[in-house]
């Protein structure tokens, strides 16, 4: 349903994403997972036809985005990051707009309404300005706009942003049901929690380019299952690295004066080895944090910094 | 183009739950308006001014003096009152008046006589048409007088008397004045002079305040719409729902047409309920309202999508406000919006009637006098049409290419 094939956009002389490729299929949540300003919402905008790429090529249910934009528009739902509603009108209203601007008519756009306004739970507030409903609501009604035509394609761009949890919950489920009727879900998004629970496979993008990419098991398996353990604290880089590298299957991903990131398999049980030999090293531990094998350790692994920085 | 509808409606919507902000931008003109018709009321376009008058000959010669400011034209431009020379220097000395005139005693038996004589006029220096008007008058009359006393002097002279001339005198009197006038028969029947007119400017029936001002404060109206309806593309773009739009298979080009019918039926229908209101509120005449009407519509649309342009060019939110006031504004001041043509220097008024808000006014000041045939309304009109449809488009091609992103 979506194909990217060495897609690059560059605005001036920066580069915004540089030879993305990537699949994703009907019925499957394919999430882009990376830090803000890593190309996410640029591959999201070239793909919605927003964008021109610089090279390379997207199709969209067989339809060059380029080429054949109003034939790839048609398959396709979006629902942007930011808020995007009149709200100055109703949730009816803007669900009314949307829907005319998808090419639906009444009466199928009527009952495509009223389903859609009881799946985001907005039914009792259909005739309000959509100024007066909470950050939440208006993630629901923003979510419905993009689904209000049964596209076949869904974009969705860090669709849970600033969205309080009972709202999160409820618009994951409205994802992972639009996959269940045969859309194919594009989700792009910074949280590591969500993309595990919701994405079937994923792409980790830093600085414009896909760094991992692979089901949650194949991507765990990059880090073979190992744990990550951060030590912060004052160390001498060099003497602690040498002396840990006389403890069996430790990783040092990280080491300076401040930080040491470790990857290494049953961490907890070797705690007191490792902090005997950064003493003996003349280094002082003053916090440890432990992580079990994540997206997020796994992102530290491959770029050295948090997803979140 | 069933979008287009779907757009139409989607923007009466918009304004329907919040009309304020469609009615803060006519609120400059439609102050402006109800203070000119307050202060100036439905009255005409002359000045009137209060001319201060001591008389103290109080004499049938200084009462003749005094009958020519009662009489037309001047009656309408001054108002006579006759004040002490005490007072009346004390009000002409705290700007209360137009000027004072002092006839002093004496004055009838000076200009019987044939005496040099004085009379005193102080005029109000804060102000130059009406003061001048008076000295003028004046002028004129000392002229005259002069003139009746060389042919008449001694017929006059014969009524120089405090008390009711005897039947004898009248009768001596009136046979003198038939022989004068028969005397001067040969240059009077006819006359020997003929004065011949020539009406330069076609005077016609002098304008009220309201109607001067009408195209104006309709004009500046439409421009301010037209600012404010063209900005809001910006808040389209800041809702993200451009975007958005951009990214469905609604054509902008539908969109930007419904926008511009929405624009027409606002323009159409503050042109109808201005005309309306003028004639209603302020008397001021409106015909040919259909045509004046359909042009302030025309005209508003060009000036919308001219504002358009203006607003998708600038990069930011801000700079398109900062550029729509910039042009908007000095367009308003030298336009007519503010003034009218009438009120300004020859040369500005023939800088502003080249500005696109300007020679639109002028279009509808035709229209309203009956100046402009159905042939050159038409060739206005097409005219309007040719740069609102190259304006169209190259505001579709920036929405289409880099506003968006």
């Amino acid at each position: 349903m979506i194909e990217v094939a060495q897609l690059r956009k560059s605005f001036g002389d920066l580069t915004a994403v540089d030879g993305v490729s990537f699949t994703a299929a009907r019925g499957e949540i394919f999430g882009l997972l990376g830090p803000n300003g890593a190309g996410k919402t640029t591959i999201i905008s070239c793909i919605s036809g927003l964008l021109t790429p610089s090279s390379g090529h997207v199709r969209v249910d067989g339809h060059d985005a380029v080429r054949d934009g109003p034939a790839s528009r048609r398959v396709l739902g979006v629902v942007p990051q930011e808020i995007s509603l009149y709200e100055d009108l109703s949730a009816v209203e803007n669900l009314a707009y949307w829907g005319g601007a998808q090419g639906m008519r009444q009466p199928a756009l009527g009952e495509r309404m009223r389903k859609v306004l009881e799946l985001t739970g907005l039914e009792d507030r259909t005739r309000e300005p959509v100024k007066r409903f909470s950050g939440g609501m208006k993630r629901r009604l923003n979510f419905a706009c993009g689904i209000i035509h049964q596209p076949k394609v869904l974009l969705l761009d860090e669709p849970t942003v600033g969205v309080d949890p009972q709202s999160r919950v409820r618009l994951l489920d409205l994802v992972r049901a639009q996959a269940r009727d045969g859309a194919c879900v594009l989700y792009t998004t910074h949280y590591m929690a969500e993309a595990e629970s919701l994405c079937d496979r994923l792409a980790i993008v830093d600085h414009g380019r896909i760094i991992a990419a692979g089901t949650l098991v194949e991507l765990r398996a990059m880090l073979a299952e190992r744990d990550l353990l951060r030590l912060s604290g004052s160390f001498q880089a060099e003497a602690a690295k040498a002396a840990l590298a006389h403890i069996d299957g430790i990783e040092v991903l990280q080491a300076d004066a401040e930080l040491l990131i470790l990857a290494l398999p049953e961490a907890s049980r070797r705690l007191p080895a490792i902090f005997a030999a950064l003493a003996a090293a003349g280094s002082e531990v003053r916090g440890t944090t432990l992580t079990q094998p994540s997206l997020e350790s796994l992102f530290i692994k491959l770029t050295g910094k948090e997803l979140r920085e | 183009m069933r979008f287009l509808w779907i757009s139409l409606r989607k923007d009466w919507s918009r304004v329907r739950r919040d009309p304020f902000s469609l009615a803060t931008s006519l609120a400059i003109p439609l102050i402006l308006a109800v203070m000119m018709s307050l202060v100036f009321g439905r009255g005409q376009a002359a000045p009137q001014g209060r001319l201060l008058v001591a008389d103290e000959d109080s004499s049938v010669a200084s009462n003749l003096l005094l009958g020519v400011f009662n009489r037309d034209p001047l009656d309408k431009m001054l108002l006579v009152e006759k004040v002490a020379q005490a007072d009346g220097r004390a009000r002409i000395n705290g700007g209360d008046g137009s000027a004072l005139l002092i006839i002093p005693a004496g004055f009838q038996e000076a200009f019987l006589r044939n005496r040099p004589f004085q009379l005193l006029l102080f005029t109000n220096p804060s102000q130059r048409i009406l003061p001048q008007i008076v000295q003028e008058s004046l002028s004129i009359m000392v002229d005259g007088a002069f003139y009746v006393e060389h042919v008449a002097g001694d017929q006059l002279r014969a009524f120089d008397t405090r008390n009711a001339p005897a039947d004898e005198l009248i009768a001596s009197v009136s046979v003198s004045i038939n022989h004068l006038v028969t005397s001067l028969r040969r240059y009077l029947y006819p006359l020997a002079m003929d004065l011949e007119t020539e009406v330069v400017a076609e005077p016609g029936e002098s304008k009220s305040f309201a109607a001067m001002f009408l195209p104006s404060m309709i004009f500046m109206g439409l421009l301010m719409v037209a600012n404010s309806l063209a900005f809001d593309i910006w808040k389209e773009r800041l809702m993200g729902t451009l975007r958005r739009l951009a990214v469905s298979p609604a054509p902008l080009g539908a969109f930007l047409a419904g926008r511009l019918i929405f624009v027409a039926t606002v323009f159409a229908l503050v042109a109808l309920v201005g005309l309306e209101a003028s004639r209603a509120i302020a008397g001021v005449p409106v015909p040919n309202l259909p045509a004046a009407a359909m042009w302030l519509t025309f005209a508003g649309c060009a000036l919308f999508l001219m504002m358009l342009v203006v607003a998708l060019a600038a990069s930011t939110a801000r700079a398109a406000s900062v550029m729509g006031n910039l042009i908007v504004f000095p367009l308003a001041m030298i336009g007519g919006c503010f003034f009218p043509f009438e009120w300004m220097p020859a040369w500005m008024a023939r800088i502003g009637r080249l500005t696109p808000n300007g020679w639109a006014i002028t279009q509808f000041q035709a229209i309203l006098s009956g100046d402009i045939d159905a042939r050159k309304l038409a060739v206005a009109v097409a005219g309007l049409t040719v740069v609102s449809a190259v304006m169209f488009i190259v505001a579709l091609r920036r929405l289409r290419s880099g506003f968006l992103v």
